[in-house]
C-alpha cells in the first residue's frame, strides 16, 4: 500500500500532503499564539497596576531579532539550493540556520537567567523595590542549605521549639532541610512522647515509636503506615455500622423519606469503640535546645507563636525579625503608589514622600530628590522644545510616569556618576546582563536596604510570578523558544541525515525542507510581533 | 513531518506480528477500533462516576452501597468517604471528572476518533489516512492524556475538583496544599488536557489533509457523503478552537506551578490560604473566554459526528435519498463558522456589558437555524421512505426527537434574560444531557450497529438490541426530563446532596412560584433509579458487542445494507490498504430508488452503462 | 512558479532584498520607540507608538508570509486554510476587546463628557 501525493502534488488541489498539513498546523498555531496575544491585550487593558512598559533591555531582543530574520533568509536559500541541486550550498545555508537558532537560544537563556536572579518586592504602601538579595552568612562564610546552596536573606526565621508533622502529608525534602538546620544549630529534633496505638482490634496498644526517638523520614513512614491501616479499618467498620443503622431505621419507619429520619440515624460509637484501631493523624516533635529555623516565605503561613507550613506541619516558636535584605537596590519604583494615590485623589508627590521607604531610608530619599530635579529639568526642556498646547494651556509634551516615578538602575548610575539622566556610561555587557554591581560598588551606586517583614505585601524574583506582564512575557517567549528548538531539531535532522534521501529522492527532501522552512518562517513571524510588543511597548 | 509511507511496499506479502497489527498499528481501521474501545471504556467509567453522584444526590445520608464502592480500596474509601457517605469534596471530584471524561475522553474520541478514523478514508476511497504514523501517535497521546487524568484519582490530592470547566481562581487554588504541584490532581488534569489537545490537533490535521487530498477519482466535493463533510467541519473546529484552550491550559499551569497570576485577581482571599501570596492583577474572566472559545465549538465537535452517523443511516434504511443534501452541507459549514462566535452565551452571568451580551445572544439564536435545517432535513428524509426498522434505524429514529428536545430546551438559555433565571440550574444539565446522552450517544449506537457488519463481517443481535434500546430510551427520559422541571424550580446544579440542606428551611426557600425544595426533592430518587436502571440496560449492548464478533449472523455480501457509499465497496473486513480495485466515483452519495433503475440503489462506484441517461461526466481528479 | 529551478534562481534577489527590508524595518521600529525626537504623539509610549510599531511589524510579517512563505502564488486550498485561521483569530481579538470594553457601559469608545479614565492612563 502506498499513500498517494506524498511527493508529487495532486492535480486538482496542486498540493502534496505535507504542505496541506503544515498549513493546517500553522493555522492552529496562529490560533495558539492568537490566544496568547489576545490574553496579553486582555491583561494589559485590564491591569490594575501600572503596566511595566519598555522595561526589558532592548539590545538582546534586537540582536535576537536580527539573528532570527537572518536565519529566515538562510533557510530560504537552503531550500533554493536544494531545488537547484547544490548539496554543498544547502549544507552551508542550513548550517547557518541551525547555528542561528542555537545562538538565539543562548541569548534567550542569558536574558532569562538575569531575570531569575533579580528580586522585586512590593511594599504595603505599593512602593516597589528591585535589586539583589544578600546571602545569609555566619563568620563571613555563607550558610548552605541541605542542597548545598547559599540561602538568600529572605527567610522567615522562627525560634523553633516544636514541630508537629501531619502523618499523611509531610513533605520529605522539608524534613531533610529541618534536620540539616537542626544539625547546623546543634539542636536535636526528637519525639516528645511515645507514639502508641492499637494496631490489631481488641488488643492493647503497642508502641510504634518511643519518646526521644529522633526525627527521620523512616519514622514518619512507619507511623503513616499504621495510621493509614487504622483509618482504612475504622472506615470500613463505621460504614457497615452505618449501613446497619439505616436498615433498622428504614424498617422502623416505613414510608418515611430519608430526610425525615436521617437526624435519628447515627453510628453507636460506644459499641464500636473496642473494635477500632488508633488513628495517628499527627506526630509532635520537640526541638531541644530551641533554635532558629529558616523557612522560605512561600512555604509558610507565619504567626507570632505558631506557624504552619504548606504540608500542614505546625511550627511552634517565636517569630524572629525576618527582614528581606537587599545587598544592592537597583530600582525604586513609585508608579504603583502614585497610581493608587491618584485614584484616591491624593497628590502622588505627597503620597510618595510619606511612604515608608522615603521616611526610613536616607539613600532612597537622596535618589528621590535627585530624580525630582531631573524630572523638573526634563519638563523644562520639553516645554522649550515643543511649547504649549493652545487649546488646553498645558505643555504639549510632559515627562512620562516612568520618568517621574521610577528610579531605575541607569538613573542610579547617572546619579552616582554625577551626570544627568541618559548621559551615564553603560557598557555593552551591562546592557545585556544588567548592572555590574561589584564594579560600581566603589561609587556606592546601589544602596543597601533592609525591609522589615511586615512592610512586605508581595515579593518574588523576576519570574512569571512577579506580575502579569512578566507572566505573559515568559510564557510567550518560552513557548516561542520551544518552537525554535523544535524547528531547529527538524532542520538539523535534514542537515545531518538528509544526504541519503538527497541521493534517492531529492524532490521529496526538497518538499520536506520547504515544509520545515514554512514552520521556521512562522516562528520568525511570531517573533516579529513578540519583539515590539514585549520589548518596545 | 511527512510519514515514511514508502517503507510499506511489501504489506501484502508479510504478516505483521501481533503488536504491530493490534497495538502499534498504523492502519486507520485498527486505530479507529482502538479509539472506539478505549472511548467506550472511558464512557463506562464516566457513567460509573455519575452513578455514585446520583447516589449522593438521592440518598445523601446513607453510605454508598457495596455494589457501587467495591472497586475502591478500603484506604481510598477511608480518605474520600465519610463513614461511607459521599462528601462534598468527593462529589465535586467525581462531578469534574465525569464531565471531563465524558466530553474529552469519551464522546470526542468515539465520534471523531473511532467513527471518523474507520469510516472517513473508506468513504472517500483512500488507502489510509494521509499520515498513518501521525494517526497512531494521536491515539497514543490521547490514551496517555486520559490515563494521566484518571491516575490522579489515586493521588493524595485526588483528581481535579473544580468542574470540567476548571474555572479560575478556584482551579488555581485547588490542591494548593500539595507541595509538589506536579503531583496534584488539578495539575494532572491540565497536563492531561494539554496531551489531549495535542492529540486532537494531530488528528484534525490528518483528517483534513486526508479529505482534501486523498479523495478517490471522481469524488468531487458535492459528491462527498454528508459524513465526510461533517468530519471535515469537525476537523476544522478541533484545529482552530482547541489552541486557545491550550493557551489557557498552559497559562493555568503557570499559575499553579510557578505562581503567576494570569487568572488571579488582586486581593484574593481564601479560607484556606488567607490573603493569596500572589501578585494579582490577572483576570478570571480571561480564562472563561479562552475556555469557552473552545467550549462552544466543542459542543459541535461532539454533535457533528452523531449527525454524520444518522445522516448516513437514514437514507440506507429508508431507501430514499437524503432530503436536501446541499442545504445540509451548507448548513454544516455555516454551523461550523457560527460556532466560533457564540461562546460568551456561557458567560451571561459574568457581568459582561449589554452590547456584547446582545451580540452573543444574536449569534446564538442564529446558530439554531443551521442545526434546525439539518435536523429537519433528516426528518423529511423519513417522509415517504420505505423505512426498515433495522437495529441502527431504531436508534437513528430515536435520535431525532431526543436531540430535538435537547436543542429546543437550549433556546431559553440563549436569551440572556431567561438565562438569568436558568443559569447553573438543573435545567442546563437537563438541556445538554438531552443533547449528549440520548442525542449524540444514540447516534453513535446507531453508527456502531450500522458499520459493525463491515468491521467484523457479522450483524449484531437484533434481540439483544431490543433489550438495549427500549430500556435506554425510557430511562434516558426518566433521568433527564425531571431535571428540566427541577431546574425551572431553581435547583442548583452543584448541590452534592440534591437540595437536602434546604429542607430544614423550607419556608425560607420558596421560589418565585411559592414552591419549596420538598416538592421537587423526591424526583432525585426517581432520576437516580433511572440512572442505575440505565446502567443495567447497557449490559445487553456489551454482551452484544463482544459475542456478535464471534457468533453473530454472518453477512452474505460486502454490502449487506445495499448502501451506496464507498465503504461498502471494500472486502469485509477491509484489508490493509482498503480497496481491491482503484475506486472511482461516478455519482452522488445517495442514489436510492431511482425510477429509471431496476435495483433500488446505485452505488457511487458502479460504472454507468452507456445507455444510462444519468451518466455523469468522466471521473477525473 | 517558484517550483522550477529557473524560477527559484530568479527569486533569489527578491529574497535578499526582502531580508534587507526586514533588517531595516527592525532598526526603524527600535528607533521610533527609543528616540524621543521621533515621537509622533506624546512624549513616551502612547497609542501612536503602538500603532506605528504594530504597523511596521505587520508589514514585516506580510513580507515574510508573501515572499518567504510563497503566499504570493499559492494554491487555493492554502488560502482557505490559513484564511480560516486568520478570520477566527481576528474574531478572538475583536470579541475580547468588545467583552472588555462594552460600548454601552464603558466610555472607552464613546466618551461625550470626557470624564472616563482611560485604561492606558496611569
Amino acid at each position: 500500500m502506498e499513500i498517494p501525493f506524498v511527493v508529487q502534488p495532486r492535480k486538482d488541489t496542486g498540493l502534496f500532503n505535507s504542505k496541506i498539513a503544515i498549513w493546517l498546523f500553522l493555522a492552529s498555531e496562529v490560533m495558539l499564539f492568537g490566544g496568547f496575544f489576545s490574553a496579553y491585550v486582555f491583561l494589559r487593558l485590564g491591569a490594575d497596576y501600572p503596566w511595566p512598559e519598555r522595561t526589558l533591555p532592548v539590545l538582546p531582543g534586537l540582536i535576537n531579532t536580527f539573528i532570527l530574520i537572518g536565519s529566515s533568509v538562510t533557510v530560504v536559500f537552503a531550500w533554493a539550493s536544494l531545488k537547484l541541486g547544490h548539496w554543498g550550498r544547502f549544507k552551508i545555508f542550513m548550517g547557518i540556520t541551525v547555528a542561528c537558532a542555537a545562538i538565539f537560544m543562548v541569548f534567550k537563556g542569558i536574558e532569562y537567567n538575569v531575570k531569575f536572579h533579580h528580586q522585586g518586592v512590593r511594599l504595603k504602601d505599593y512602593t516597589v523595590i528591585e535589586g539583589h538579595l544578600g546571602y545569609e552568612k555566619e563568620n563571613g562564610k555563607p550558610v548552605l542549605n541541605h542542597h548545598g546552596k547559599k540561602i538568600e536573606e529572605n527567610q522567615i526565621l522562627i525560634e523553633t521549639s516544636g514541630l508537629t508533622y501531619n502523618t499523611v502529608r509531610f513533605h520529605k525534602p522539608w524534613i531533610e532541610e529541618a534536620l540539616t538546620q537542626a544539625k547546623h544549630r546543634g539542636s536535636k529534633i526528637f519525639l516528645s512522647a511515645d507514639v502508641s496505638a492499637v494496631t490489631k482490634p481488641g488488643q492493647p496498644a503497642e508502641t510504634i515509636a518511643k519518646a526521644g526517638d529522633e526525627l527521620s523520614v523512616a519514622l514518619l513512614e512507619r507511623v503513616k503506615t499504621a495510621h493509614l491501616a487504622a483509618r482504612a479499618h475504622n472506615g470500613k467498620l463505621r460504614t457497615s455500622a452505618l449501613r446497619q443503622e439505616w436498615k433498622e431505621a428504614k424498617a422502623a419507619n416505613p414510608g418515611k423519606r430519608d430526610w425525615q429520619i436521617s437526624s435519628g440515624v447515627n453510628i453507636d460509637t460506644a459499641a464500636l469503640a473496642p473494635q477500632l484501631l488508633t488513628e495517628i493523624p499527627s506526630v509532635a516533635f520537640k526541638v531541644d535546645p530551641p533554635s532558629r529555623f529558616d523557612f522560605k516565605p512561600r512555604d509558610i503561613k507565619h504567626g507570632e507563636t505558631q506557624s504552619r507550613l504548606r504540608d500542614d506541619t505546625s511550627v511552634e516558636g517565636k517569630l524572629l525579625d525576618s527582614p528581606m535584605v537587599f545587598h544592592y537596590v537597583d530600582a525604586i519604583d513609585f508608579r504603583h503608589l502614585a497610581m493608587r494615590a491618584v485614584k484616591k485623589g491624593v497628590d502622588p508627590i505627597v503620597a510618595i514622600e510619606n511612604s515608608w521607604l522615603i521616611k526610613n531610608d536616607q539613600a532612597a530619599r537622596e535618589a528621590w530628590e535627585w530624580n525630582k530635579l531631573q524630572t523638573a529639568r526634563l519638563e523644562k526642556e520639553l516645554l522649550e522644545q515643543y511649547g504649549v498646547d493652545e487649546k488646553t494651556g498645558k505643555p504639549k509634551r510632559e515627562p512620562t510616569a516612568k520618568e517621574r516615578y521610577r528610579i531605575g538602575w541607569k538613573e542610579l548610575v547617572a546619579k552616582a556618576d554625577g551626570v544627568n539622566r541618559d548621559q551615564q556610561k553603560v557598557t555593552i555587557k551591562e546592557e545585556f546582563m544588567g548592572p555590574d554591581y561589584q564594579g560600581r560598588e566603589g561609587k556606592h551606586t546601589f544602596p543597601h536596604l533592609s525591609v522589615p517583614r511586615n512592610e512586605i505585601r508581595f515579593a518574588s524574583k523576576f519570574t512569571p510570578a512577579w506580575n502579569t506582564y512578566y507572566a505573559i512575557y515568559f510564557t510567550v517567549t518560552g513557548l516561542h523558544g520551544l518552537h525554535v528548538i523544535g524547528g531547529a531539531l527538524v532542520l538539523a535532522y535534514y542537515l545531518f541525515f538528509g544526504r541519503k534521501m538527497y541521493e534517492t529522492n531529492p524532490e521529496w527532501l526538497a518538499n520536506r525542507v520547504e515544509v520545515a522552512g514554512l514552520f521556521w518562517h512562522f516562528v520568525d513571524l511570531v517573533w516579529i510581533f513578540a519583539f515590539p510588543i514585549f520589548y518596545l511597548m | 513531518m511527512s510519514a515514511h509511507s514508502n517503507d510499506h511496499h511489501d504489506d501484502h506479502h508479510h504478516n505483521p506480528g501481533f503488536l504491530s497489527k493490534y497495538v502499534f498499528s498504523t492502519d486507520h481501521k485498527m486505530i479507529g477500533i482502538q479509539y472506539g474501545i478505549t472511548a467506550l471504556l472511558f464512557l463506562a467509567f464516566g457513567f460509573y462516576l455519575m452513578m455514585v453522584m446520583r447516589w449522593s444526590i438521592a440518598y445523601p445520608h446513607q453510605p454508598l452501597p457495596e455494589w457501587m464502592s467495591w472497586i475502591f480500596t478500603d484506604n481510598w474509601k477511608a480518605r474520600w468517604l465519610q463513614d461511607g457517605k459521599v462528601t462534598g469534596e468527593t462529589y465535586n471530584m467525581f462531578g469534574a471528572m465525569h464531565g471531563t471524561i465524558m466530553v474529552f475522553l469519551g464522546i470526542v474520541p468515539l465520534g471523531f476518533g473511532a467513527f471518523g478514523n474507520y469510516v472517513t478514508p473508506l468513504q472517500i476511497g483512500a488507502p489510509d489516512m494521509a499520515f498513518p504514523r501521525l494517526n497512531m501517535m494521536s491515539y497514543w497521546i490521547y490514551l496517555a492524556g486520559g490515563l494521566v487524568m484518571c491516575a490522579s484519582f489515586f493521588m493524595e490530592s485526588g483528581a481535579a475538583k473544580s468542574g470540567w470547566t476548571n474555572y479560575s481562581p478556584l482551579a488555581g487554588f485547588a490542591d494548593g496544599q500539595i507541595v509538589n504541584q506536579w503531583l496534584a490532581g488539578q495539575t494532572q488534569w491540565l497536563i492531561g488536557l494539554v496531551l489531549l489537545i495535542t492529540s486532537s490537533l494531530l488528528g484534525s490535521v490528518n483528517f483534513i489533509t486526508t479529505i482534501i487530498n486523498l479523495r478517490a477519482r471522481g469524488l468531487t466535493w458535492m459528491r462527498m457523503p454528508f459524513f465526510v463533510w461533517a468530519m471535515l467541519v469537525t476537523g476544522f473546529l478541533l484545529l482552530l478552537a482547541f489552541p486557545p484552550l491550550e493557551a489557557a491550559g498552559i497559562m493555568q499551569l503557570m499559575d499553579r506551578v510557578v505562581h503567576s497570576s494570569f487568572f488571579m485577581p488582586s486581593g484574593l482571599f481564601t479560607k484556606s490560604e488567607g490573603l493569596a501570596d500572589l501578585s494579582g492583577g490577572g483576570s478570571p474572566l480571561l480564562f472563561q473566554h479562552l475556555f469557552w472559545f473552545l467550549g462552544h465549538p466543542e459542543v459541535y465537535v461532539l454533535l457533528l459526528p452523531a449527525f454524520a452517523c444518522v445522516a448516513e443511516i437514514i437514507p440506507v434504511h429508508t431507501r430514499k435519498p437524503l432530503w436536501g443534501y446541499k442545504s445540509m452541507v451548507y448548513s454544516v459549514l455555516v454551523l461550523g463558522f457560527l460556532s466560533f462566535i457564540v461562546w460568551a452565551h456561557h458567560m451571561y452571568m459574568t457581568g459582561m456589558g449589554p452590547a456584547v451580551s446582545t451580540f452573543f445572544q444574536t449569534t446564538t439564536v442564529l446558530i439554531s437555524v443551521p442545526s434546525v435545517v439539518i435536523i429537519t432535513a433528516m426528518l423529511i428524509s423519513l417522509w415517504g421512505g420505505s423505512i426498515r426498522f433495522t437495529p441502527p434505524m431504531m436508534w437513528a429514529c430515536a435520535f431525532i426527537p431526543m436531540f430535538g428536545i435537547g436543542g429546543l430546551t437550549g433556546l431559553p438559555l440563549a436569551f440572556n434574560l431567561a438565562d438569568l433565571h436558568l443559569h447553573d440550574t438543573y435545567y442546563v444539565i437537563g438541556h445538554f444531557h438531552y443533547v449528549v446522552a440520548p442525542g449524540i450517544l444514540f447516534g453513535f449506537f446507531a453508527g456502531i450497529l450500522h458499520w459493525y457488519p463491515k468491521i467484523t463481517g457479522r450483524f449484531m443481535s437484533p434481540f439483544l438490541n431490543q433489550l438495549h434500546f427500549w430500556p435506554s430510551l425510557i430511562c434516558m427520559n426518566i433521568i433527564f426530563f425531571p431535571m428540566l422541571l427541577q431546574g425551572m424550580a431553581g435547583f442548583h446544579r452543584r448541590w452534592y446532596n440534591g437540595g437536602d440542606a434546604y429542607l430544614s428551611k423550607a419556608a425560607d426557600s420558596t421560589n418565585v412560584f411559592g414552591n419549596t425544595v420538598a416538592q421537587y426533592i423526591d424526583m432525585n430518587i426517581l432520576m437516580s433509579m433511572g440512572a442505575w436502571t440505565l446502567a443495567v440496560a447497557q449490559i445487553p449492548f456489551i454482551i452484544n458487542l463482544f459475542t456478535s464478533w464471534k457468533f453473530g449472523r454472518k453477512v452474505t455480501s460486502d454490502n449487506p445494507w445495499n448502501a451506496t457509499t464507498l465503504e461498502w465497496a471494500t472486502p469485509t473486513p477491509p484489508g490493509h490498504g482498503n480497496f481491491e480495485f482503484e475506486p472511482a466515483v461516478y455519482r452522488g452519495p445517495y442514489e436510492y430508488s431511482r425510477p429509471d433503475h431496476a435495483e433500488d440503489f446505485i452505488p457511487q462506484w458502479e460504472e454507468p452503462k452507456r445507455t444510462d441517461s444519468s451518466a455523469p461526466t468522466k471521473p477525473s481528479h | 512558479m517558484a517550483d522550477t529551478p529557473e524560477a527559484v534562481r530568479k527569486s533569489i534577489r527578491t529574497y535578499l532584498f526582502v531580508g534587507a527590508v526586514l533588517f531595516v524595518g527592525t532598526v526603524l521600529t527600535v528607533l521610533v520607540a527609543t528616540v524621543p525626537a521621533l515621537d509622533i504623539g506624546h512624549h513616551g509610549f502612547d497609542v501612536w507608538d503602538a500603532i506605528l510599531g504594530l504597523a511596521i511589524a505587520s508589514t514585516k510579517a506580510a513580507l515574510v508570509a508573501f515572499i518567504f512563505m510563497h503566499l504570493n502564488h499559492e494554491k487555493k486550498a492554502v488560502y482557505w486554510i490559513f484564511g480560516s485561521g486568520l478570520i477566527f483569530v481576528i474574531a478572538l481579538f475583536a470579541l475580547f476587546a468588545l467583552a472588555k470594553y462594552d460600548p454601552i457601559f464603558d466610555n472607552f469608545f464613546y466618551d461625550p463628557t470626557g470624564t472616563a479614565v482611560k485604561p492606558m492612563a496611569l
